[in-house]
């Protein structure tokens, strides 16, 4: 042991290792080398995740899925944008496992036939139609309180303070499901408790750019970008709607406009929609 | 045969003003043993055979304890005897097994014992001031200088004759009045007294081996109400699975008051246990499980249901319907949802819903919501409800009838949506509405 001691401590000197190479971490006992973490790498999470279903997601979350036992806060332009393509692959897991999923005052009213198409089902759906800050606040620290194993708890607190989530954060240490916390955009300026902050905004072709703006470990630079039709509307989609894009393009050109002028406008769309 | 008395005064409350019922303390006792005795305003409660289902004399000695003082009763006594344990609880000594009987019982004063204190005018002529002088005197004379009720407790009370007693039965419907100590003008400062009535009700549950699913608190209003107050009001709770946790009960009935405005200051309160149904203890686990820390969930929804109100908590129920408003509403949670199974709608859904249509501006033909709209996917065309006539304001029947084509709009700031446009007769010009978003 003083041998390998003499070594990591002789590891910088310019007549030990060859500075130009890189430290070698598998030189050192096995108990010490997994202590050791780097600042280029992703943190890894002492509690239970959730996987979020897609894997360049994963990959990029500390211990690879969201968390359970912290809050998690999700920040986007405007409220109702795209919660469920985001979260809905984690919570159909959760509810298959017989989880309950808490909406706590949803901006829009939850549509249980399309939320079923993702595979949460309407039984395990409890909607808490909370309508001011402070019944939000009292209705989600209640229920991070109570603990509802196998569930998640998916809250809309537009006006939170800090120290409003910082008590959340606190009562969400003892908390086994992942609790889901939804922001405006505009909060990323701000400080915030939660371990995990993700900003999550549309982006061309049916994808979602997600960007980890605060997370355990090493920071992360742009945004990732997860394939995700929305709802159903895979099955149904033709090729060319996969690609909306180059569609609003020609929608948009003038000159295409006259190719197709003989007939109305209306009748355009809908052969445009019916490719 | 060895027995384990406790004596419970109900005459030396904490605070003198709020007198308690030994009836209702008796009910509560139930709970630990089926040997419960109200002797004047004492109760005696024997749980020799009890010691080992609530785990040792120690823990007996607690939950009991703690049940006593929530209930008010400051004078408590253990002993091997029911006239000892009372004759303890009478001088304020709580544990009467601290040494043989003869030594704790000796040095008391004989008032102690009610059939020896009647004679106390005699015996402190003869110079007797403790227990233990009466023992010595001659039993043959006091046989037939006083009567028999004297020997016969005195035996008693040091385990020398059996002891009987009429036993109180359990009685088959719970309901307990209080008085309050003075008057109460706020619904929410009732709690004080209804937590008692509460705790006695949780014995009463435990008792009985049912679990509450319906009570009500009732308060009479006192004599100086106003005309208009009525006599009094009640509140009923409801659980949704029948408990026997007190702490539960509580908290719902908390909220409860919280929204309830008392017409005139309350001065009793009535509570009864409306609806009962048998319940199942879960067993006890050798194995330490995590499982059980936290509330269950649905006594959380039910806590915050009871404060946002009814209509604040709700699960959905699916219809069979190709309308969207009606293919999917919310109720209450715990009412009774239909168990047919419901065919699930073929195409696309979406994930939210707007409640009313949203009319959606038209440039060109186009429809605009946060910029122009690129129509993808359609029509789907939605028509139906001539059979799903409701009364309007002025009382005319109007037939819920929609004639839809839908559509998947793709917007660039607000993702997919879904859009609708109304049919209507030929010259009429069709007007475009959001209806949903797939977020």
């Amino acid at each position: 042991m003083p041998v390998l001691l003499q070594r990591i401590v002789n590891a910088e000197s310019p007549h030990g290792v060859d500075a130009s190479h890189p430290f070698d971490v598998r030189q050192l006992p096995n108990s010490v080398s997994q202590a050791i973490w780097r600042g280029t790498e992703v943190g890894q999470s002492e509690h239970a995740v959730v996987s979020s279903g897609f894997e360049a997601l994963d990959a990029q979350l500390p211990g690879g899925g969201w968390p359970c036992n912290a809050v998690t806060e999700l920040l986007q332009s405007q409220p109702s944008l795209c919660e469920w393509r985001l979260l809905a692959p984690a919570l159909a897991g959760l509810v298959s496992t017989g989880g309950q999923i808490l909406l706590v005052g949803p901006p829009k009213r939850p549509h249980a036939p399309g939320l079923m198409k993702l595979g949460i089902t309407e039984k395990s759906l409890v909607w808490i139609a909370a309508d001011t800050p402070a019944e939000r606040l009292w209705t989600t620290e209640q229920l991070v309180k109570a603990n509802p194993r196998g569930g998640a708890i998916l809250a809309w607190l537009p006006q939170a303070r800090v120290e409003q989530l910082r008590r959340l954060q606190v009562h969400a240490q003892s908390c086994d499901c992942p609790v889901f916390l939804f922001r405006p955009e505009d909060a990323q300026l701000d400080a915030s408790p939660a371990p995990l902050r993700v900003l999550a905004t549309l982006g061309i072709d049916w994808q979602l750019q997600v960007q980890i703006i605060k997370r355990k470990g090493a920071l992360m630079d742009g945004s990732i970008s997860l394939p995700s039709i929305p709802g159903t509307l895979a099955s149904v989609f033709t090729p060319r709607l996969m690609r909306p894009s180059q569609l609003i393009v020609k929608a948009m050109e003038p000159t295409n406009v006259s190719t197709l002028g003989s007939t109305t406008n209306r009748r355009r769309l809908r052969q445009l929609a019916a490719h | 045969m060895s027995a384990h008395w406790a004596a419970l005064r109900t005459d030396a409350a904490c605070d003198s003003s709020l007198r308690i019922d030994p009836q209702g303390i008796a009910v509560w006792a139930l709970q630990f043993s089926p040997r419960v005795a109200k002797v004047g305003q004492a109760v005696l409660l024997e749980v020799e055979q009890s010691l080992r289902l609530y785990g040792g004399e120690e823990r007996v000695h607690q939950l009991v304890e703690a049940g006593a003082a929530e209930l008010g009763v400051l004078r408590l006594a253990w002993g091997p005897t029911s006239l000892a344990a009372l004759a303890c609880a009478r001088v304020g000594i709580l544990d009467g097994f601290a040494g043989p009987i003869s030594k704790v019982l000796d040095p008391l004063p004989f008032e102690c014992v009610e059939a020896v204190g009647a004679h106390g005018a005699t015996l402190a002529r003869l110079g007797c001031r403790t227990l233990a002088d009466v023992r010595k005197l001659p039993r043959g004379g006091i046989s037939r200088r006083f009567d028999s009720q004297l020997l016969l407790a005195l035996d008693q009370a040091y385990g020398l004759r059996p002891e009987g007693y009429p036993w109180v039965s359990l009685p088959e419907k719970f309901s307990a009045k209080l008085e309050l100590p003075g008057r109460v003008d706020t619904a929410t400062g009732l709690m004080f007294g209804a937590r008692r009535l509460l705790v006695q009700m949780g014995g009463w549950l435990m008792a009985r081996h049912v679990g509450v699913t319906a009570f009500t608190l009732h308060w009479c209003h006192d004599t100086m109400r106003s005309k208009d107050a009525g006599d009094g009001g009640e509140i009923t709770v409801r659980t949704a699975q029948a408990t026997q946790n007190v702490e539960h009960l509580t908290r719902l009935l908390t909220e409860n008051l919280a929204t309830v405005t008392l017409k005139a200051p309350a001065g009793d309160l009535v509570l009864s246990a409306t609806e009962v149904t048998p319940f199942i203890e879960q067993s006890g686990s050798l194995i330490p499980d995590d499982r059980t820390t936290g509330e269950a969930i649905d006594l959380v929804l039910e806590r915050i249901e009871a404060r946002l109100g009814k209509k604040r908590v709700l699960r959905p129920v699916l219809t069979e319907d190709t309308r969207m408003e009606w293919m999917n509403h919310w109720q209450p949670m715990n009412t009774k949802s239909p168990v047919t199974k419901v065919r699930q709608v073929p195409g696309p859904q979406p994930t939210w819903i707007l409640k009313k249509p949203l009319r959606l501006d038209v440039k060109g033909d186009r429809p605009l919501y946060q910029g122009p709209l690129q129509l993808l996917l359609g029509p789907e065309r939605v028509e139906g409800g001539w059979w799903h006539r409701v009364k309007d304001a002025e009382g005319n029947q109007q037939a819920l009838n929609v004639a839809r084509d839908y559509w998947v709009a793709l917007s660039q700031h607000a993702g997919a949506l879904w859009i609708f446009q109304q049919r209507l007769p030929k010259d009429a010009v069709a007007s475009w509405f959001l209806h949903g978003l797939f977020a």
